[in-house]
């Protein structure tokens, strides 16, 4: 069952194209990955599937065009773009957009979503905790079970293991793990390393798609190379691939 | 109200040895004033703090600041205005101006900044072409809590009522839209329209307190018990009821003080605010 088909997508900017003729389809579930240098239209690509930008082509989410799909997709943006100057307690953040549109009251059942959200990704016991003044990647965690906790059939995250350490990044990279079997993972990452185990496809983008596939498929270092303009190598063990970085964190 | 300009004499009596101070009705006035303005600050300041708009506010004010003397300069040789009415158009005009130049990507603080210019300008040319263009333009900047009229009292009433109402009706989208402006559009909350309504939300509170404080010391009035309140609680809830404690108490003792001293009342509700600021700044 396909969760996702784009065909012809173009996005444009006034004069400025960011995606250009993307054609491509998500079987439900799976996880796919998407990765590109800065300003290769990553974000827009998330944006044009939630249907919050002008685009031209067709994008069909579970037969649906995206705004009417909205209820069906869970969305995690960058951390760094989230205020947080406000004094919320945890519940207060994952509660959000459950309790967005009651005027007023919380009923039971939100509450019972909210905690189950914050149990699955390991922070039930934070409940009552004040958002801005945990770690970072507490904060991701927190951010990540607010997305789950509608439990929408399609999770659309926008780089999430940014400016989180090791221990964070393999703790979302195990919950994400766990929760590939029944939904659609759309991630946008720079590293693919840590995520060998749970990508099913990977799409490289550049304005336009690169490559899409499997890892095997995708990660070659002619690939690499048209996508980031540098040679990086490519390390394979049968259907798994590792990039190789010039740093200790193999980031590209 | 706002073009009245005579120095005025404070309105109380020392009766006798006791120095028992009877509450006129001009105080009386003041006081439910700044209980209105603590209402006020409390919702529109605490927005502002969270959103980190806090400049907006003085550029507001300034706006309405400029208004009220276009108001007053044709009241006085052209037709009767009221000045109230040209402040809420300017003010407006500042909030919706900046809220369509934030979302052409244009950086807030240069946008607020440009009309700051603009306002102050126009505030300037206005009460300049004004014969009595001192004692006006004093009573425009500093305000006087003392010299409030019953309508007066009436309109900030109605305003803050209203003013609390929407706020009430709409404080859990208006906060999503604040926190999170990407996730609040995709969750079927749109974060322009609710940004555009705290702006203009803000444009009607900084008017309102306008008449009571004057355009320099909203902001005193607006930002600075918020901002107080924001580092000494820890949930939105208890900052708001914090900015409403810190102004009330900013004006209450402002207002006795000033039956003391020769001073207008605004100044030492300016500068208790600030100490009480300077209090929190310093226990955290």
């Amino acid at each position: 069952m396909k969760s996702i088909v784009i065909e012809r997508l173009t996005v444009k900017y006034g004069d400025y194209t960011a995606l250009k003729n993307i054609t491509f389809s998500v079987e439900h579930p799976s996880f796919l990955v998407v990765m590109g240098p800065n300003g290769a239209g990553k974000t827009t690509l998330l944006k044009a599937l939630m249907g919050q930008v002008n685009y031209e082509g067709k994008i069909v989410i579970f037969g649906k065009k995206p705004i009417e799909a909205l209820d069906r997709m869970g969305y995690m943006p960058q951390r760094e773009r989230i205020n947080r100057n406000i004094p919320l307690k945890v519940k207060d953040v994952v509660l959000m957009p459950l309790i967005s549109k009651n005027v007023f009251g919380i009923s039971k059942e939100h509450i019972a979503m909210a905690k189950n959200a914050l149990k699955i990704v390991g922070m039930e016991s934070f409940w009552n905790s004040q958002f801005s003044s945990l770690s970072g990647g507490q904060q991701q965690r927190i951010l990540l079970a607010r997305t789950l906790a509608r439990d929408p059939d399609i999770l659309i995250l926008d780089e999430p293991f940014s400016a989180t350490d090791v221990a964070t990044k393999l703790k979302l990279i195990e919950i994400l793990h766990s929760l590939k079997k029944k939904k659609t993972i759309i991630l946008v990452a720079h590293d693919i390393n840590p995520l060998v185990e749970c990508t099913d496809k990977v799409l490289l983008l550049n304005k336009e798609i690169i490559a899409f596939g499997t890892m095997a498929e995708t990660l070659t270092e002619e690939n690499m190379e048209r996508l980031y303009g540098t040679r990086i190598p490519i390390i394979r063990y049968g259907e798994v691939c590792y990039t190789v970085g010039s740093d200790s964190h193999i980031h590209i | 109200m706002l073009y009245g300009g005579q120095r005025f004499t404070y309105p109380h009596i020392i009766s006798g040895v006791n120095a028992v101070i009877e509450i006129t009705i001009w105080v009386l006035r003041a006081f439910i004033a700044i209980f209105v303005i603590a209402a006020i600050s409390s919702t529109i300041g605490s927005y502002s703090v969270f959103r980190g708009s806090t400049f907006l506010v003085s550029g507001i004010a300034h706006g309405a600041l400029a208004g009220a003397a276009l108001g007053v300069l044709i009241s006085l040789y052209i037709v009767p205005a009221e000045p109230y009415f040209f402040s809420i158009i300017f003010a407006l005009g500042i909030a919706l101006a900046v809220g369509y130049a934030s979302k052409k990507q244009e950086s807030m603080d240069v946008a607020v900044g440009v009309l700051f210019a603009l306002s102050m300008s126009l505030a300037i040319l206005f009460l300049s072409m004004i014969r009595e263009y001192s004692a006006i333009a004093w009573s425009l900047i500093m305000g006087n809590l003392l010299l409030l009229s019953s309508a007066d009292i009436e309109l900030m009433i109605l305003t803050a009522v209203f003013l609390t109402l929407i706020f009430s009706l709409t404080h859990r989208k208006m906060l999503f839209s604040i926190f999170d402006p990407e996730m609040a559009k995709v969750s079927g909350v749109n974060p322009f329209k609710y940004e555009s309504l705290l702006f203009v939300l803000m444009a009607v509170g900084i008017v309102v307190l306008l008449m009571g404080v004057g355009a320099i010391l909203v902001y005193a009035l607006l930002v600075i018990p918020a901002a107080a309140a924001r580092r000494s609680f820890k949930t939105v809830e208890g900052t708001m009821a914090g900015a409403f404690a810190f102004t009330a108490i900013s004006g209450f003792l402002g207002i006795a003080l000033s039956l003391y001293i020769d001073v207008a009342p605004s100044a030492l509700v300016g500068l208790i605010a600030t100490i009480i600021y300077a209090f929190t700044f310093l226990k955290n």
